[in-house]
């Protein structure tokens, strides 16, 4: 055998050997997946007394010999507030695995003890602990704020149908989401769809996220008993910028909203008992007038100029039958603290 | 006389023009195609009382045209158009008409030594690069499920493990007269799939085949060949910066012998892999970079013997598949197990309105559960059809040997084929023990009307396919799977070119089984345990007329079902009534 026949077999043989896989196996240990369920590392928190006003947050450890579903439940002991936080994984990691205050749902947290609760899918292993929240999240800190606490802005315009029946359109004290004060917004206009709605003009120019990164959340309360079937809200964000918000002046509306102009809406169905905190994805939004070929619909956060949060229901008179099992149904659809947040819903921060 | 002998002379000049005119519009435009008449009549089995919420039958069909023009517009050159007439049963004046573009395609030769194709091509390479592999349970099917399997060919493109790509194709050959004989080469340039809206503001890539063979004959007993092929993503051409680049290298050299009564073929082929995700860092002028980068080779040695009258061939090999050996060329799988992808007759049963798990009956009558995209990723499969090899021959992580024989006496009378393998994986997955696979596979055919020296066809034919997986280790991890298939099928010719067929076909599957799940870049995530205890039946009986070879009327009632024990799912039963009739133009 010469030697290039002998240096062609080696390099041959370096080769095979090169790209010989040296791992033991492929995939995750179907021992760890399939064998008995062991907690490796307790849970532990990193803080047990957290100030969420300050941005503080509580860190979760856990180690577990598998993956499987787990379900981190924390529990407010005063308000019921609850938060809860799943995954799937073999290490809940205390960089990754936090919480920063904020609830699933409202309603939200206060100064209180809370318990935790760490429980994993088909197991009957459940670890808890407790903490204390030294100051409660605060929720001020979005792009745009409205919580009503001091009345209707300042520039705000309401219309509502006069002719309804026990029209509430104006700030109520009673049952807020947050703080004391909220917009009621309802009443019993049977024989018609509109019944009023809120303008607020929007001055958000400085913001820099695109439409899929610009979040609208606004707190929403339904009947708290026999709710209307067929009511909702419908919100509408103008990007007019060359018309003055209130051109004319004896409409009570905002001019900003009309057929030629570039306004989005979202219509939100306001089924539910109760408070609760909607987040919408502005890119989410539909054009309203998609027909019209004058408007561009471009959708820039930073032409935005108003807001209108308009209540409406199904008809239900023998006039205009539509819906009308809910004859004689109040119609209530309040809100409360409208807040624009970037690149997560409000609730996600 | 001298005026009626001019007349006659015109009109024959007339009469000739217009006879070389058809000719030449003859040479220059000629049509062939396919048409079919199909109808289907299917309906719950009488007996079936748990699904009372389903249609007790449904039918359906169509008329199609596959009419093929080509054209020739001078001597080397030849446009292929392939157009589909199609019109639903039940539909009148256009509506559930559909005319479509089924294939184009340009196809020429310059100057007598360069070939290309541009348009509708069907590529193959080697069966580690480009190959189309065949079905499961697809390899020894009787003759009265034929009909089935011609369409599910013919609507999905399978044509000799071909795979139907678009693109440019060019080729071109050298001889020569001293140090080597041939050389050809072979280059292609293709786009599987374009890019498309994933969202209102993202789109996918562009994906890309392209690839090359070269094929020389050293000598009169030794051939050299080498193949690459590569599929990748072009970022720009979407908003993704993730982009797959999957080249395959492929090198084979063949060494035949013989004599006037035997021939030997030796073969010895290897190559490698690699797949990365290229991230290509578009606007901030960042530097590219690539994550869950494999690399992967194989290597087959090859022995065939065959007896040069054709009664006689025996391979024996060897092949070594590395794990980490991908190839989205040879193993995009025709069937198409992912979820989602379900079946089309009663995909749904029982009164709780369960998704009907697919059945051998599925796999051979159902055209739409294949598939004709090429996978950057290990497609999904069902482990009780095949658990062997399931991407084919490059089913990554495989090391074993194996057996092919075929034999049949000179007179045709009896014709036999075995195929066998014994492999096991080189790495384990999720856990050290291996899995190993037995593999048997023998039908045969007797042509008894042959040995009786009868004219009209009276045939038998019956195969077995058996596969057994293994995995020894603990009680949690271990694995045992068995399913086998049997076909027997009878073929009686009553009349000339008219046959009474009835074929009986049952598939059981036994035992356990861990499913595989991956990520977008094929990395194993978990492992599904799966029980398995199941049989599959379909009896078969009808007529055939076979007026010519692809132009035939098929008659035939099918009775399937499937059975489960100790398993999450109900018995079915259902029977169909079948009528095709097939012209090849």
């Amino acid at each position: 055998m010469n030697l290039k026949t002998k240096l062609i077999l080696f390099l041959g043989l370096v080769c095979f050997l090169y790209t010989c896989t040296k791992e033991d196996f492929e995939g995750p240990s179907i021992d760890n997946l399939y064998g008995n369920f062991e907690i490796t590392e307790p849970l532990t928190l990193t803080n047990d007394n957290p100030s969420f006003a300050s941005n503080e947050q509580v860190g979760f450890h856990c180690a577990l010999n598998k993956p499987v579903e787990w379900k981190i439940a924390i529990q407010g002991l005063t308000t019921n507030a609850t938060r809860e936080i799943i995954g799937f994984s073999n290490l809940i990691d205390s960089n990754t695995v936090v919480w920063n205050g904020g609830p699933t749902q409202v309603p939200f947290f206060s100064e209180e003890a809370c318990s935790i609760e760490l429980t994993f899918e088909n197991e009957i292993d459940t670890l808890r602990d407790t903490i204390t929240i030294a100051s409660a999240k605060t929720y001020e800190n979005g792009i745009w704020f409205e919580d009503f606490e001091d009345g209707l802005p300042s520039d705000g315009l309401v219309y509502y149908n006069t002719d309804g029946g026990g029209m509430t359109f104006s700030v109520a004290n009673d049952d807020a989401l947050l703080g004391s004060s909220y917009f009621k917004m309802g009443g019993r206009v049977n024989w018609d769809w509109a019944l009023g709605s809120l303008d607020i003009p929007l001055n958000i120019a400085n913001v820099s996220q695109a439409s899929d990164d610009l979040y609208i959340n606004i707190g929403m309360l339904s009947d708290l008993d026999d709710v209307h079937t067929g009511q909702f809200i419908n919100i509408l964000i103008s990007e007019e910028t060359d018309t003055p918000f209130n051109d004319n002046l004896d409409n009570n509306a905002s001019d900003l909203f009309e057929s030629s102009m570039e306004v989005y809406k979202m219509k939100v169905p306001i089924d539910w008992n109760g408070w609760q905190l909607k987040s919408f994805r502005y890119s989410d939004f539909e054009p309203r007038d998609p027909n019209n070929p004058d408007i561009v619909f471009d959708m820039n956060p930073n032409n935005i100029r108003a807001i209108r949060i308009a209540c409406q229901a199904c008809p239900s008179s023998s006039g205009n039958p539509i819906c009308p099992e809910n004859f004689g149904k109040d119609v209530r659809t309040d809100i409360d603290h409208i807040i624009f947040t970037a690149n997560s819903a409000l609730l996600d921060q | 006389m001298k005026r009626c002998l001019t007349l006659l002379l015109v009109v024959c000049a007339v009469f000739g023009s217009v006879n070389e005119l058809q000719a030449q519009i003859k040479d220059k435009i000629w049509f062939d195609g396919q048409a079919r008449s199909y109808f289907a009549r299917d309906a719950i089995d009488k007996n079936n009382t748990e699904d009372t919420v389903s249609a007790k039958n449904t039918s359906n069909g169509y008329n199609l045209l596959d009419l093929n023009t080509h054209v020739n517009p001078i001597k080397d050159i030849e446009i292929f158009a392939q157009l589909r007439i199609r019109n639903s049963f039940g539909s009148f004046f256009g509506s559930g008409t559909e005319i479509n573009v089924r294939q184009l395609r340009a196809k020429g030769t310059i100057n007598d030594k360069i070939r290309f194709s541009v348009g509708d091509l069907f590529l193959k390479q080697s069966r580690f690069t480009l190959y189309n592999y065949d079905e499961e349970l697809s390899g020894y099917e009787n003759d009265m499920l034929k009909p089935y399997r011609d369409i599910i060919h013919y609507e999905n493109f399978y044509t000799e493990n071909r795979w139907r790509l678009q693109g440019i194709q060019t080729d071109f050959s050298f001889k020569f007269d001293r140090f080597i004989r041939t050389l050809a080469f072979d280059f292609f340039v293709t786009r599987p799939r374009g890019s498309s809206a994933i969202s209102g503001t993202t789109y996918s890539s562009d994906l890309l085949l392209s690839g090359g063979s070269m094929v020389s004959e050293i000598n009169k007993n030794i051939t050299l060949s080498g193949n690459y092929v590569s599929l990748f993503e072009v970022a720009s051409s979407g908003t993704q910066n993730i982009s797959v680049r999957n080249p395959v290298y492929d090198m084979a050299l063949l060494h035949h012998f013989g004599n006037e009564k035997h021939h030997f073929e030796q073969k010895l082929e290897t190559g490698f892999s690699q797949r990365h995700w290229l991230h290509s860092e578009l606007v901030n002028e960042i530097a590219d970079s690539i994550s869950n980068e494999t690399k992967g080779m194989f290597f087959e040695l090859e022995n065939k013997y065959s007896k040069k009258d054709s009664t006689l061939s025996l391979t024996l090999g060897y092949r070594y598949v590395d794990p980490n050996f991908r190839s989205a060329g040879a193993q995009t799988r025709r069937l198409n197990f992912a979820a989602g992808n379900g079946n089309t007759i009663y995909p749904l049963y029982t009164n709780m309105s369960m998704t009907r798990p697919t059945s051998v009956f599925d796999l051979v009558s159902d055209d739409r559960i294949y598939n004709q995209d090429l996978s950057s990723n290990l497609m999904v499969f069902n482990p009780i059809y095949s658990n062997a090899l399931p991407y084919g021959d490059a089913t990554p992580n495989r090391s074993g040997v194996y057996l092919k024989a075929r034999l049949n006496n000179k007179s045709k009378v009896f014709l036999g084929k075995i195929n066998a393998g014994f492999f096991k994986e080189v790495i384990g997955q999720g856990t050290a023990e291996k899995r190993s696979f037995g593999l048997v596979k023998a039908a045969i055919k007797l042509n008894i009307h042959r040995w009786l020296n009868w004219k009209k066809e009276l045939s038998f034919s019956a195969s077995s396919e058996s596969e057994l997986t293994n995995r020894g280790g603990d009680t949690i991890s271990s694995i045992n799977l068995f399913s086998h298939q049997v076909n027997a099928s009878l073929n009686v010719e009553l009349a000339k070119k008219f046959f009474i067929q009835a074929s009986y076909k049952q598939f059981n599957a036994n035992g356990n089984e861990f499913l595989t799940e991956r990520d977008n870049y094929g990395d194993i995530t978990y492992f599904t345990s799966t029980q398995v205890n199941q049989k599959d039946h379909m009896l078969s009986i009808g007529m055939l007329y076979k007026i010519r070879e692809n132009v035939y009327a098929n008659l035939q009632y099918n009775w399937w079902g499937m059975t489960f024990t100790d398993q999450p799912y109900s018995d079915y039963k259902y029977n169909r009534l079948l009528f095709i009739l097939s012209v090849a133009l």
